[in-house]
């Protein structure tokens, strides 16, 4: 177990408990034709986390940590995905979802592994072009269309 | 109408061509999900519910409730079947809950043996499927009558049990796992409450009133974090995929596994209807238990094919009997159940005991259904293996960046705004370092979907008690269900201090 991230998500738990103690408060006590206000049940819910995650943060004093794992993780690709994925979001309503669903598809698959273009183009190209024709055509569904512009 | 005129009228609603259709493709793409590693269960099934209601948004909500719960539950036992192929071919298993074949499984292959190890266990997966419909079939009726006679003090302690049991297995801490659950019932209060009308930590964001969506939730913690669980770990196949060879398996291969079959099938519904206890420890039961009753006991490990029957046969009978709590009293007992009770309460279908009387259309449809499916599954198990075995070879390259743009237009495509899809990555993200550092995904998800009715019941028993806690232990069916679940979380800690070895159910 990785005793750093146990520490760190039992801190961050503790806060959103608070955070739904404190915010349950300002709730009303009652609901109309009962005694048990819409609080009640967050606040109690609210204070069963903090009391798990102080009991997850004293947990971490007792095991062995092993923070040595053998797999050594790729965050360079994984944060160049995880930008790309934003931009894509972003960029959706504005751009359209054709185009920005073929590029987004494009760029991914480089990244994940270079070469074969044409393979990678068609792919992307038919499933962002066979969505939208399936989707908007043939179901009469919403998607953002071609650039706004 | 007596229960034969109901399982009638079921399979009148699955044998309409658009459902035996989704039938069919459900249970093709949840072998698909099966065979492939990066893929499980919870997320084959999350990713295509958005698909689902697009694809039958023009249906009367009744009849599109049902085609796409045919769907997704086909997916659903479809994996259990697929799960096999990967661990007999090439010693990985598809899913968790075919961890146990390989053992067996990979050393028939080696000695030329992976065709029949592959029939058996589509045959035991096929028998195992039917056994638990039956059972189902038998079951559901008067489960339903039972549930229906409960107030919302035993329904709350009911639903407070099923927490607990799911909890008390998922990963290797209860701590982490309760954690989960009360973190996935605390979402579940974002938005307007349901009893008073007050919108609750909305910060007057109009977005938020109506709660956060399950189905963002669900495909961003699943389907993500599983995608960037590839990326950043970088999971290839390196392994070598083993010859099928003969597909029919020999009588002796019949004549040994007849047994096992349907001894793991009882023993697996039965694990199965447990809360908590889902296909992986059902396929870890069967298959001790074949080891000590088999007269060949020193093959097991060697390639017995009673180890690939008994946990193939296993982990799919569960699949059929967790339908049960999740049908019947509207209680899921696993992650995938609870993935799929949150698509039928999508289309304002509600598990529980009502279910069988206000949609008998969804319900005996999808019993009747899962008839035809494990049928379709065992014509396309049997000849078709080999081109499974091929699906293996999928490069995730083209796959991860797929499944990334399918949870963007699904989710987009029913919410249609692009806080759910940051949503829908936030939680991608935390899904992936939650489920690495063994805090279970599986609670959370139950936590959000039960969350609504949980508060619902518990203030409706305090507003009939006038505020009295007491109602939740004066009720004697409130206190037994109460009780076995403070002693579903005890137990295990009480073996753990005792030194002993607990078994935990890391599917969900």
């Amino acid at each position: 177990m990785n005793r750093s991230f146990d520490r760190w998500a039992s801190i961050l738990f503790v806060l959103v408990g608070v955070f739904f103690i404190f915010a349950s408060r300002n709730l009303s006590e009652t609901a109309y034709g009962s005694g048990v206000g819409p609080n009640i049940f967050p606040f109690g819910l609210g204070v069963l986390l903090v009391i798990f995650s102080v009991r997850l943060f004293y947990e971490t004093f007792q095991y062995k940590d092993d923070t040595t794992q053998g797999i050594k993780l790729d965050w360079k690709n994984f944060s160049i995905i995880l930008i790309i994925t934003i931009l894509y979001i972003c960029l959706l309503e504005w751009f359209g979802y054709v185009l920005c669903t073929f590029l987004f598809l494009v760029i991914a698959f480089q990244i994940m592994e270079r070469g074969k273009w044409l393979l990678t183009i068609l792919i992307a190209g038919l499933f962002s072009g066979g969505v939208y024709y399936v989707y908007v055509y043939l179901l009469k569904g919403t998607l953002p269309s071609f650039p706004l512009f | 109408m007596t229960t034969l005129e109901f399982l009638y009228n079921g399979f009148l609603v699955s044998l309409q061509p658009e459902n035996l259709l989704y039938a069919f493709i459900g249970v093709l793409i949840g072998t698909a999900v099966g065979v492939l590693p990066g893929i499980g269960p919870m997320s084959g099934v999350a990713l295509l519910i958005p698909i689902m209601s697009t694809l039958t948004s023009g249906a009367s909500p009744e009849s599109a409730a049902a085609s796409s719960i045919i769907l997704l539950a086909g997916v659903y036992y479809g994996a259990m079947y697929g799960g096999s192929t990967t661990s007999i071919l090439l010693n990985t298993p598809g899913e968790s809950s075919s961890v146990i074949t390989t053992l067996d499984g990979y050393q028939l292959a080696k000695q030329g043996k992976a065709g029949s190890a592959l029939s058996i266990a589509a045959i035991g997966s096929f028998v195992a499927g039917i056994i638990s419909l039956i059972a189902l079939v038998l079951l559901a009726k008067p489960l339903s009558d039972l549930a229906i006679k409960f107030g919302p003090a035993e329904y709350f302690s009911l639903m407070i049990l099923g927490l607990c049991a799911v909890s008390g297995l998922a990963g290797k801490s209860i701590t982490k796992a309760l954690m989960m659950t009360v973190f996935g019932l605390l979402l579940a209060t974002i938005g307007i409450d349901s009893v008073s009308g007050i919108a609750r930590f909305t910060f007057d964001m109009p977005i938020l009133y109506q709660g956060l969506e399950f189905l963002t939730i669900a495909v961003g913690l699943f389907a993500l974090g599983e995608v960037f669980k590839t990326i950043l770990e970088k999971e290839t196949n390196t392994g070598h995929v083993a010859k099928v060879g003969r597909i029919i398996p020999s009588k002796k291969d019949l004549k040994d596994s007849s047994a096992p079959i349907i001894r793991s099938s009882l023993l697996g519904f039965f694990i199965g209807i447990l809360p908590g206890a889902g296909a992986t420890l059902a396929s870890f039961f069967s298959y001790i238990m074949e080891k000590k009753i088999s007269k060949n006991r020193a093959q097991f490990g060697k390639g017995a094919i009673e180890g690939v029957a008994a946990p193939e046969s296993a982990n799919n009978a569960a699949s059929g009997g967790a339908m049960i709590p999740m049908l019947t009293l509207g209680v899921p007992g696993s992650g995938t159940t609870a993935i799929l009770m949150g698509a039928l309460i999508m289309y304002n279908v509600q598990p529980g005991p009502l279910l069988f009387n206000d949609h008998p259309q969804v319900a005996w449809g999808l019993i009747a259904s899962m008839f035809i499916g494990n049928l379709m599954l065992l014509i396309l198990n049997m000849p078709l293996v080999k081109i499974f075995a091929k699906i293996i070879e999928t490069p995730p390259k083209y796959l991860t960046p797929l499944i990334i743009a399918i949870s963007i237009f699904g989710v987009y495509a029913v919410q249609v705004n692009t806080f759910d899809l940051f949503l829908l990555l936030g939680f991608g993200i935390a899904g992936y370092f939650l489920a690495k550092n063994d805090f279970p995904l599986a609670p959370l998800v139950l936590g959000l979907v039960l969350g609504p009715m949980i508060e619902n019941n518990f203030r409706r028993a305090l507003t009939t008690s006038n505020g009295d806690y007491g109602i939740f232990l004066t009720h004697p069916i409130s206190l037994t269900f109460l009780v076995i679940a403070a002693l579903w979380l005890i137990i295990p800690i009480l073996l753990k201090l005792r030194g002993k070895k607990v078994i935990v159910n890391e599917e969900g």
